[in-house]
């Protein structure tokens, strides 16, 4: 997903630095907020669980807002069309390291939910699986945004350093 | 890894890398990732950039390194 402002046509130059942090940020935010918002933590800590876990998500949200408009995330999202021969080069490197991750990522996470299925089955342990429909849309959204930002991630894990990308405006 | 003279003919020709990009029709930080060996170009585009400039590609791209300016002038002064 990538966002076009009128003012950045295409994108807004974050340095890599600031893509990393960003999305480093809305991982960390949204792992954690949900973690606040649906793990069971008492009656005296739940309300002001619940709205710390609100307030990281909405952070989360927000640090995914400034990304969905960087040129990273252009070059990751847009039709191949717009892009040029280095563009999608890169992008399609990007898109697959970013595949092999979410994929194996997914893979360890259903890996997890038979493990820990089996576990409480067999009354040897009560590991934590996502049971209600709040943990699945926990989940879901979570899985989505991961998705969206992968591939601007690794994009820029392996571009230039900023000095090299401010010296590209001579 | 191919070398270039990229940078030395657009300064010559007194080119931006944003005139050069938009000459052969990409984004100006390409033109960036060639001159610094960081992106090796398609062969289109190779050609395209030598029609900008009016040279042929192996005046603009070498699998070997280029020998420095002031040799090449030095030799084609004693020439």
């Amino acid at each position: 997903m990538f966002v076009r402002s009128k003012t950045h046509p295409m994108g807004r130059r974050l340095t890599r630095r600031a893509v990393l942090a960003l999305t480093g940020a809305v991982y960390a935010l949204y792992g954690a907020g949900c973690a606040l918002q649906l793990l069971p933590l008492g009656p005296d800590l739940a309300a002001s669980a619940s709205v710390a876990g609100l307030l990281m998500i909405a952070a989360s949200l927000a640090a995914f807002a400034l990304l969905a408009g960087s040129s990273l995330q252009r070059q990751a999202q847009e039709p191949e069309s717009q892009l040029d021969e280095r563009e999608r080069f890169e992008r399609n490197r990007a898109a697959y390291v970013a595949f092999s991750a979410f994929a194996g990522l997914v893979l360890l996470g259903v890996f997890y939910i038979v493990i820990a299925n089996d576990l409480a089955e067999a009354g040897k342990a009560e590991l934590w699986i996502p049971q209600t429909s709040a943990h699945w849309n926990a989940v879901f959204w979570g899985l989505m945004l991961l998705a969206l930002t992968l591939p601007a991630a690794v994009l820029a894990w392996s571009s230039g350093d900023a000095e090299d990308q401010a010296a590209d405006d001579l | 890894m191919i070398h270039n003279r990229l940078s030395v003919f657009r300064a010559e020709r007194g080119l931006s890398r944003k005139d050069v990009a938009e000459k052969v029709g990409v984004n100006p930080q390409t033109i960036g990732y060639l001159e610094r060996g960081d992106y090796a170009p398609s062969v289109e585009l190779a050609l395209k950039l030598a029609a900008v400039f009016g040279v042929r590609v192996e005046d603009l791209f070498s699998l070997a390194p280029f020998a420095p300016l002031a040799k090449a002038l030095r030799k084609s002064g004693e020439a």
